[in-house]
């Protein structure tokens, strides 16, 4: 009988190091390359022009200008996405707390199904659909008027700040609502319980212990909403007409009809720093609690 | 709170379509521990749920004191439950999770803090208040989850396998622990367990739970000594059963098994006529810390019993159960009161 000690086994070969941290970078490089070019050089670059005149000589002219002309702008597009956030984070949190406490399971099955719609729906249709449900003569005034809750003539038209709000706030909800009610739907059951075992009622569960918990999801969900808003050209485009408006078309305005790319990217300046902010924000909060934890 | 006494009346659940409990009728005195003691997936942790109203019932009634309390949502029951996996929230530190069920109360801040102190020195944790959750140990944990049920001094305390996640020297420690401060407290406990050790150290009265019924409803001493059918005997610990034979000691009239326990069965002792006597082969012979195992192969049945000594394989050896150890059972596997005893079966 052979016993396993008398059996000499090949050692395993070591794959070299060389080879190993070469298949490494390969398999990074086009990630990498992808980032360095389409988005590191020209934020570099927007950077750069944001702070140079025609000559190619540094000014902060372009920042001055830019707040002169587009102040209201600049305030208008936070005041906008302030409201769609706000909109969004009620909305998202009512939604995400009935999927996850909802007692009617059929209620809970149908709000599941239905709240996901607007994400495979593009920002150019969510504008479509926000011109033709919004106007004066769109669907909403329509169906207020034939209910007999509104008169024709007091009929006015949502194609302001308040149509951007709204466009933006049902483009959004659905994504929010998918990542925190994921995060809410991972949190161990049992704390739901323990909470209503002591006499919390499902709002109270929902406030004080579910979304404390998943309120860093929460974080992201916003933070990549207010971007994705801050970026968005064609529903501004479709819904506003004239001034102010949000910084996107006002960057539009002035690359297309005056080439002139030191404003345009003195706006970008203000997107950016807006969401460097927000992240910013949510960066301490988190690592306040990593901290405290 | 006052202690209050529980009453289960026809209580049947069903899940998906399937029954999980069917018709349990059970009466708990106030101030008593009972446990609900049955294998994996006997419904014992479906019931608790259904006494804390996390289960909906198909049928019957629940009543706490006086009042039923089978349609209420469970933040209306005042039931206190401590969870397998204790479920203290972790955005709290330990004063906030323990003071959690007294603001939902509307308790002002100073007397929280006075009662959260109170319950943190009573459970040799004082001090603690400031800390995460996270930081603490699986007892310690346990014993926050402990005091924020008792923190608002519940008229009925439910333990979901409270000590399962702790270590075999802790869970023994705290077992101790548990019943002297549920003593001391005088609160209605029921306690789900899966450990027969467990209910039969803490328990006042045992609640046998199989595939969704009560098999036998018990004090440890009378459900250790008369399990109600072989089944109940095996879970319990009696882990050989012999055919009945003449010359055997008398049993219960129509008795046609014995079970017994291997620690109460003998090796080659000098042979006493009223015990229960088996030869046969050594098969397997076991070394177990306070002595050795011994297994025995008689006329087709495979016997186990205790000795000091090592006993050498494929000897022939004698095995004697005394008669107060043998457990007598009928031809229906159901047990078999001895002659002169009646014994309460469920």
């Amino acid at each position: 009988m052979t016993t396993l000690s008398s059996r000499t086994y090949p050692p395993i070969a070591a794959r070299k190091p060389f080879i190993q941290s070469a298949l490494g970078t390969l398999l990074v490089l086009p990630a990498l390359t992808a980032i360095a070019l389409l988005y590191a050089l020209p934020l570099a670059r927007s950077l750069v022009t944001a702070f140079r005149d025609s000559n190619g000589a540094w000014t902060t002219e372009h920042i001055a200008r830019a707040f002169s002309l587009y102040g209201r702008d600049i305030l208008f597009s936070i005041g906008v996405v302030s409201a769609s956030l706000a909109l969004i984070t009620v909305i998202s949190i009512a939604i995400a707390g009935y999927l996850v406490l909802g007692t009617t399971p059929w209620a809970v099955r149908m709000l599941r199904w239905l709240y996901r719609w607007p994400l495979f729906i593009p920002f150019v249709v969510s504008g479509q659909l926000a011109r033709s449900f919004l106007s004066t003569n769109g669907m909403m005034n329509g169906v207020l008027v034939e209910t007999g809750l509104l008169t024709a003539a007091n009929a006015q038209s949502f194609l302001d700040w308040r149509g951007l709000v709204l466009t933006f706030a049902w483009k959004q909800i659905p994504f929010v609502t998918l990542l925190l009610a994921g995060a809410m739907a991972a949190i161990d059951r049992s704390h739901i319980e323990a909470a209503r075992n002591m006499g919390a009622g499902r709002l109270r569960c929902l406030f004080n212990i579910l979304l404390p918990q998943a309120a860093p999801t929460l974080w992201v969900g916003l933070i990549l909403s207010l971007v994705a808003m801050l970026s968005v050209l064609s529903v501004p485009l479709m819904l506003i007409a004239g001034n102010p408006t949000m910084m996107t078309s006002m960057m539009a305005h002035r690359i297309t009809y005056y080439g002139d790319y030191g404003i345009a990217n003195a706006l970008g300046l203000f997107s950016y720093a807006l969401t460097a902010f927000t992240a910013w924000v949510y960066l301490r909060l988190t690592l306040r609690r990593e901290a405290t934890a | 709170m006052r202690t209050e006494a529980l009453a289960l009346n026809d209580v049947t659940i069903d899940l998906r379509q399937q029954r999980i409990l069917e018709s349990i009728h059970l009466d708990v005195e106030p101030g008593s521990f009972t446990c609900l003691l049955g294998p994996s997936g006997c419904g014992k942790t479906t019931l608790l749920r259904a006494i804390a109203g996390f289960t909906p019932l198909s049928r019957g009634d629940i009543r706490l004191g006086s009042k039923s309390i089978a349609h209420l949502p469970p933040e209306k029951r005042q039931t206190a439950m401590v969870f397998q996996s204790y479920a203290l929230w972790p955005h709290m530190s330990v004063g906030d999770n323990l003071g959690y069920p007294l603001k939902l109360r509307g308790i002002s801040r100073a007397e929280r803090q006075q009662r959260v102190a109170k319950i943190l020195a009573r459970l040799e944790l004082s001090g603690f208040e400031n800390r995460a959750v996270t930081q603490l140990s699986g007892g310690q944990r346990q014993r926050v989850a402990l005091g924020r049920a008792l923190i608002i001094d519940p008229p009925l305390l439910l333990l979901d396998e409270p000590l399962s996640n702790l270590d075999a020297a802790i869970r023994r420690n705290l077992r101790g622990e548990l019943r002297r401060l549920q003593k001391s407290l005088g609160i209605t406990t029921i306690m789900v367990t899966h450990d027969q050790e467990e209910a039969l150290q803490m328990a006042d009265q045992i609640v046998l739970m199989r595939a969704g019924e009560i098999v036998q409803v018990a004090s440890p001493q009378h459900l250790y000594h008369h399990p109600a059918d072989i089944a109940a005997a095996r879970f319990l610990g009696v882990d050989n059963t012999v055919s009945c034979e003449e010359h055997d000691p008398p049993s219960a009239r129509g008795a046609t098994k014995f079970g017994f326990r291997t620690q109460d069965a003998v090796i080659n002792m000098p042979l006493n006529a009223a015990a229960l006597t088996r030869k046969g082969r050594v098969t397997d012979c076991l070394y177990t810390g306070n002595g050795y195992q011994v297994s025995l192969s008689t006329d087709g049945e495979e016997l186990c019993a205790t000795t000091a000594s090592p006993i050498a394989l494929g000897t022939f050896a004698t095995l004697q159960v005394p008669e107060s150890a043998l457990i007598s059972f009928g031809p229906d596997d159901r047990h078999m009161p001895p002659l002169d005893r009646h014994e309460d079966i469920a």
